[in-house]
């Protein structure tokens, strides 16, 4: 049985002149954590944004839920019930914390009833600055509102972009709980350049190069492979 | 219960005590300072107040800049004209026709204008305004049979708004159509902020302020951007012409210099916006006021230092050239106040209340 709850077939995506994506193709399987990892100028960021519509595709097909969603702008694709969290967070600095939920949250019906007390408990810093503006947060305060952002509706596919970015190793770690209990409830496609990060939630890889998957497997296998880890993610033995 | 104590709260916050205080100064205006001076100045700082917020509602609140914004107040004051003055006798019937036909086509033209140029990019706006707006002097100097051309139109009001409306008096007050004129542009301007308001502080002006932050990530959170920016320049438009016909009906007469020289109106909205505030619309009473005031009574400082120091010829001079001293209080301000008066204050305000203390 065919499990992925969304498949990117040969996607070519163009910026400007420059071909970044040169044929990507994977699949996201419902209740895991796919990561796509890579050096800087992969592509995996590039990925994310072809697949939510902000950077179409050229070629490729992106099917999610059984359906063709190549060609659809990014708000019709969000309203599909796919939450996307970008590299630079995208946090609405003016608006209060309380306000970038509200700005999110599209709909109040049954489906997403209880989604915010989730979101606090997930992230339950967030709750003491409710009614500051989310601009003053700290980077990894931050990162949380922008993930629990994502999640106010009703969606069924996460994509998060390098959430570690920047961030101090013990805010990582909150990070990884919190994403370890997200994939629970969504399907989560994970772009990291922090192997670390990426191990400790992922449970299949990709490795991006050049614009295209050079590696895909089960995560554990990835662990183990010193050799692959060195060629294409610059880890040795020892500082791994 | 909890409700009513927050209500009360707000009654007591400044930002409900202030603007009622400016309110009641307006209401009062006729009664201290009878002069038709005082009456015209505080008029068009209530006419400007509520240009410059229309002008906030789209830069401020959405990020989208408008070199047609001085169009859009110039259609509207010939709108009022046309009815009023060369094509229609003054009758209620016409006034009320005329500020209607104003929002009919500055919301049919905004919308013509949003949908070529958003479809592409925000700049678009600007630069396709910029177009529209020169284009608007040149026909309104051209098509002088329709327009009047260079001579412009007289307006004539109606009834109770007519200069030679004089009931009796109130309170040692004269009341005469010009009086009665003022109290109901100050009514009709208090409607069309309160509307901008209500517009910025429900679920829609969020979603706008969103757009301004991160035009991407809001369409990422399922907002079809297009259509939210296009509300936003429709409703700025719109309430822009109505200025432009409140506009008309207190001066009596339109030309293209006096309300369709868009960069001179455009420079002056522009300034009001960076003294208030962007994104405040209050910031839009504050700028009209600051830039009125000084316009009208910086030039009589000369004459002041005349009367009291008649020997010091420097400054004479130097106050002769009172555009110097008005570029100097600008520069202040934007020193003191990088925000604008009341961006700034509120950040204050805000500081003061801790809400700025977090760790980066």
């Amino acid at each position: 049985m065919n499990d992925a709850v969304l498949k990117a077939d040969n996607l070519q995506t163009y910026i400007g002149h420059h071909h970044i994506l040169q044929g990507i193709s994977f699949e996201a399987r419902a209740d895991a954590v796919t990561v796509l990892i890579g050096r800087n100028g992969a592509g995996k960021s590039t990925t994310l944004k072809t697949l939510m519509g902000l950077l179409p595709p050229s070629e490729g097909v992106i099917v999610y839920n059984g359906m063709n969603i190549q060609g659809k702008r990014p708000y019709e694709i969000a309203r599909m019930g796919i939450g996307y969290v970008p590299e630079d967070m995208g946090i609405f600095a003016d608006l209060t914390v309380e306000e970038n939920f509200k700005v999110a949250k599209l709909k109040e019906d049954e489906a997403t009833a209880g989604r915010l007390d989730r979101i606090l408990e997930l992230f339950g810093a967030l709750g003491k600055f409710w009614h500051a503006p989310a601009g003053n947060l700290s980077g990894g305060q931050k990162q949380m509102l922008a993930i629990g952002r994502a999640m106010v509706n009703n969606i069924s596919l996460l994509l998060i972009d390098e959430p570690s970015k920047g961030l101090a190793p013990i805010i990582v770690e909150a990070l990884i709980e919190a994403i370890n209990q997200i994939k629970e409830e969504c399907v989560v496609v994970l772009v990291e350049q922090n192997f670390y990060m990426a191990s400790a939630v992922g449970d299949y890889f990709h490795i991006l190069d050049d614009g295209r998957i050079v590696h895909s497997g089960r995560m554990e296998a990835l662990v183990d492979d010193e050799e692959l880890k060195s060629r294409y993610l610059g880890i040795s033995k020892s500082k791994s | 219960m909890l409700r009513r104590e927050q209500r009360k709260k707000r009654y007591y916050s400044i930002g409900f005590v202030l603007p009622c205080l400016v309110l009641a100064l307006f209401v009062l205006i006729p009664f201290l300072g009878p002069s038709y001076k005082t009456l015209d100045l505080a008029l068009k700082i209530i006419i400007f107040a509520s240009l410059v917020a229309s002008f906030d509602i789209m830069l401020g609140y959405t990020g989208i800049l408008s070199f047609g914004h001085g169009m859009f107040f110039g259609i509207g004051a010939y709108c009022v004209a046309f009815l009023n003055g060369k094509y229609g006798d003054p009758t209620y019937f016409h006034l009320f026709l005329g500020l209607l036909l104003a929002v009919a086509v500055a919301c049919v033209l905004a919308l013509i204008v949003s949908l070529i140029s958003l479809r592409v990019k925000a700049i678009f706006f600007a630069m396709i305004t910029l177009a529209l707006a020169e284009l608007t002097i040149v026909l309104a100097n051209k098509l002088s049979h329709f327009t009047g051309g260079e001579d412009g139109i007289s307006i004539s009001l109606p009834g109770i708004f007519s200069a030679a409306f004089s009931p009796g008096s109130f309170l040692g007050l004269d009341i005469s159509g010009r009086v009665i004129t003022y109290y109901f542009i100050l009514l009709a301007c208090l409607g069309l902020f309160a509307l901008m308001l209500r517009f910025t502080h429900s679920p829609l002006g969020r979603v706008l302020q969103a757009i301004r932050d991160n035009t991407d990530r809001a369409e990422a959170l399922g907002y079809k951007t297009f259509y939210f920016q296009t509300l936003s320049i429709v409703l700025g438009c719109t309430v822009a012409a109505m200025t432009g016909g409140l506009y008309a009906m207190w001066v009596g007469y339109v030309n293209p210099e006096s309300t369709l020289e868009v960069m001179a109106i455009m420079l002056n909205v522009l300034l009001m916006v960076i003294i208030g505030g962007m994104g405040t619309l209050y910031g839009g009473i504050v700028g009209a006021a600051f830039l009125l005031i000084t316009q009208t009574f910086l030039p009589d400082l000369q004459k002041l230092a005349i009367d009291l120091f008649p020997n010091a010829s420097l400054l004479h001079t130097i106050l002769e050239r009172w555009l110097l001293l008005f570029g100097i209080l600008f520069i202040l301000v934007v020193i003191f106040f990088p925000k604008g008066v009341v961006g700034s204050a509120r950040e204050f305000i805000a500081r003061a209340r801790g809400e700025a203390f977090f760790s980066s």
